[in-house]
């Protein structure tokens, strides 16, 4: 994963990616970046299949956050024909391009933001997060120094916002966490004895929720707020207690989800429920509902390094929860 | 049986009417009487919080409006005591998605089968207020000793008078602390009495528990020892037309003679 400052826009290099759900994941990390807005993006996504419903996503993805999709640069075919089908360019990030891109000539270095670069230990794998700071503190004399000066003052910064433990072994570990995935102890949720809740017009159905639409909401979700689509929702921010999120497909929230959560709100009963911290004082999925067990004492505050993603889905008429293993 | 129909309310926010509405329906469930509590606050619900019901709720009162399920489905049971239910508001609505004559309805269906219909009041004097009143016969106006809020209940009070539904009318007063009336910081029970010229139904004196309470979800009243508890309990007995002398706030023995005096005098002048 690589981002390099271009003329006018990113090259992001996401070809390290062993599967969709880390590239989204390390896509959205680098986007979140403020000066990526209003600039063009070229992805490199090396061998990645990607459906075109994958590369729609990414591409919204982009959009919601104000920059737009230049070209991307693959190998694999079948992202080839998903792009052509989107109408996405398709070109080739080339080598003799790279010295113009990557930003180490002197006088682009005084006016653009000054690159800064961290590394934290574990680069064995291979993981760079280039972050670029946001005002150019010192005058650069010679460009060869610099990735090194700021090298170690950044280091040190980075590592008090997010402590670089929690950080890689929480997004590693999510990307690879297929094999992982565990029930949590059954008492937090309670199903509630209601009934049948879904609308009349509603039949059970298991229709793959990937095939559908994608809502990206870009905010926080606050109490006496409602977000209803027919599709996934992703929420990019908390879902507060007094919120309620209902969508045909999933739901996925990348914060803490304290409000309620309606999945497969027209009766797809593969739909899931996932988010960071799942605190939901109710979960729904399709026709079943559950309420957060009286006993489970949630704290008034958050810490943000203690989130462990959860995911909610029915299994054998139940609403089960799985939480991502932490590697110890 | 036709149960009463009691709207609590005061005008301004923050005085502890949902405390109130919470704590006198779990009292009155406690003595063996039915209860329903009606959360009317459309959009800032609460009362749910309070009795620590919050996950259990599937339907509100807008879903019952609207006719998307039935009254008995949208009832929720607490979790200790099956005398009392809630019938809770819808946070992602407003107070325009009901109206006085729907409620009145609500209330005149609920009554049938309960002994008390107790109606949580938004703050204010619009719609909200206009609605909660609607199908009640009795009010308690919940007040604290300060002018602002003393103030607001005059012109609820007003309000309420002007209502024919309105049978009777009392006062409660919350968050009273004696120690600052003895030193004459506060106003005490009858000044504000005498400024409202309202019967007295209670005394509630601050207590910290209250915001423990708050925060866990569990009414004050089932706490035995807390002072405020014992309070609310009386309040519920007063409803039930018991004769209960008021709480000895820890005061000198002036002040109770006082109270007791003001309490004679106004029975005198009911």
């Amino acid at each position: 994963m690589e981002k390099v400052l271009a003329e006018n826009g990113f090259i992001i290099d996401l070809s390290d990616a062993k599967n969709t759900t880390q590239l989204v994941f390390e896509l959205s990390s680098i986007m979140e970046h403020p000066e990526v807005k209003g600039k063009d993006v070229r992805l490199k996504l090396g061998s990645l299949d990607l459906k075109q419903s994958q590369l729609l996503s990414i591409k919204a993805l982009i959009e919601s956050m104000d920059a737009t999709l230049a070209f991307i640069d693959t190998v694999s075919e079948q992202t080839e024909a998903s792009a052509v089908s989107l109408g996405i360019v398709i070109s080739k990030v080339s080598d003799t391009v790279e010295p113009s891109i990557v930003c180490t000539p002197k006088e682009e270095i005084k006016e653009e933001p000054v690159i800064v670069k961290t590394e934290d230990e574990r680069d064995s794998e291979g993981k760079t997060i280039e972050v670029h700071a946001g005002e150019p503190t010192n005058p650069i004399e010679t460009a060869s120094g610099v990735e090194d000066v700021y090298d170690e003052e950044t280091t040190e910064e980075l590592s008090e916002i997010i402590p670089s433990e929690h950080f890689d072994s929480d997004f590693e570990l999510l990307a690879k966490n297929e094999g992982l995935l565990k029930p949590e102890e059954t008492s937090k949720y309670i199903l509630l004895d209601t009934g049948d809740v879904l609308p009349e017009s509603s039949e059970e159905n298991n229709v793959s929720t990937e095939t559908l639409p994608t809502l990206y909401i870009n905010q926080t979700l606050r109490s006496g707020q409602t977000v209803s689509y027919e599709g996934n929702i992703l929420i990019i921010g908390d879902a507060h207690p007094g919120s309620e999120i209902v969508a045909s497909g999933d739901i996925t929230v990348w914060g803490i989800l304290g409000g309620i959560a309606h999945a497969g709100s027209q009766g797809n009963v593969t739909a899931k429920v996932r988010a960071l911290k799942l605190n939901a004082i109710q979960l729904r999925i399709a026709g079943l509902y559950a309420r957060r067990n009286d006993t489970l004492n949630v704290p008034y505050v958050q810490k943000t390094n203690e989130f462990t993603p959860e995911e909610a889905q029915i299994e054998d008429g139940k609403i089960v929860i799985y939480k991502k293993l932490r590697r110890d | 049986m036709a149960g009463r129909v009691i709207v609590i309310t005061s005008g301004k926010g923050g005085v502890g009417k949902t405390t109130t509405s919470a704590n006198i329906g779990t009292a009155l469930a406690k003595a063996g009487y039915k209860v329903v509590l009606i959360d009317t606050d459309l959009g800032l619900r609460n009362l749910d919080l309070l009795l620590g019901l919050e996950n259990r709720i599937v339907y509100t009162i807008v879903d019952v409006i609207e006719e998307r399920c039935k009254l008995k489905q949208a009832l929720v049971k607490d979790k200790k005591n099956p005398n009392l239910s809630l019938l809770a508001a819808a946070q992602t609505r407003d107070k325009s998605a009901v109206n006085a004559d729907q409620l009145k309805e609500i209330c005149e269906t609920l009554k049938e089968e309960n002994d008390f219909v107790l109606i949580d009041c938004p703050a204010g004097i619009e719609q909200g207020f206009q609605n909660a009143v609607a199908g009640a016969s009795e009010a308690i106006v919940v007040t604290t000793p300060e002018m602002s809020a003393i103030r607001d209940a005059d012109r609820i009070i007003g309000l309420l008078e002007a209502k024919e539904e309105i049978k009777s009318y009392k006062l409660l007063l919350n968050r009273v602390r004696p120690s600052l009336i003895k030193s004459n910081d506060m106003m005490s029970v009858d000044d504000v009495v005498e400024i409202l010229s309202c019967p007295l139904i209670g005394i509630i004196p601050e207590d910290t528990g209250i915001i423990t309470s708050t925060n866990k979800g569990e009414p004050i009243v089932n706490d035995e020892n807390a002072l405020a508890g014992k309070a609310y309990r009386n309040v519920a007995q007063r409803i039930l037309g018991e004769e209960v002398p008021f709480l000895d706030l820890d005061e000198p023995k002036g002040i109770m003679a006082k109270i007791k005096n003001v309490f004679a005098k106004l029975k005198a002048k009911v």
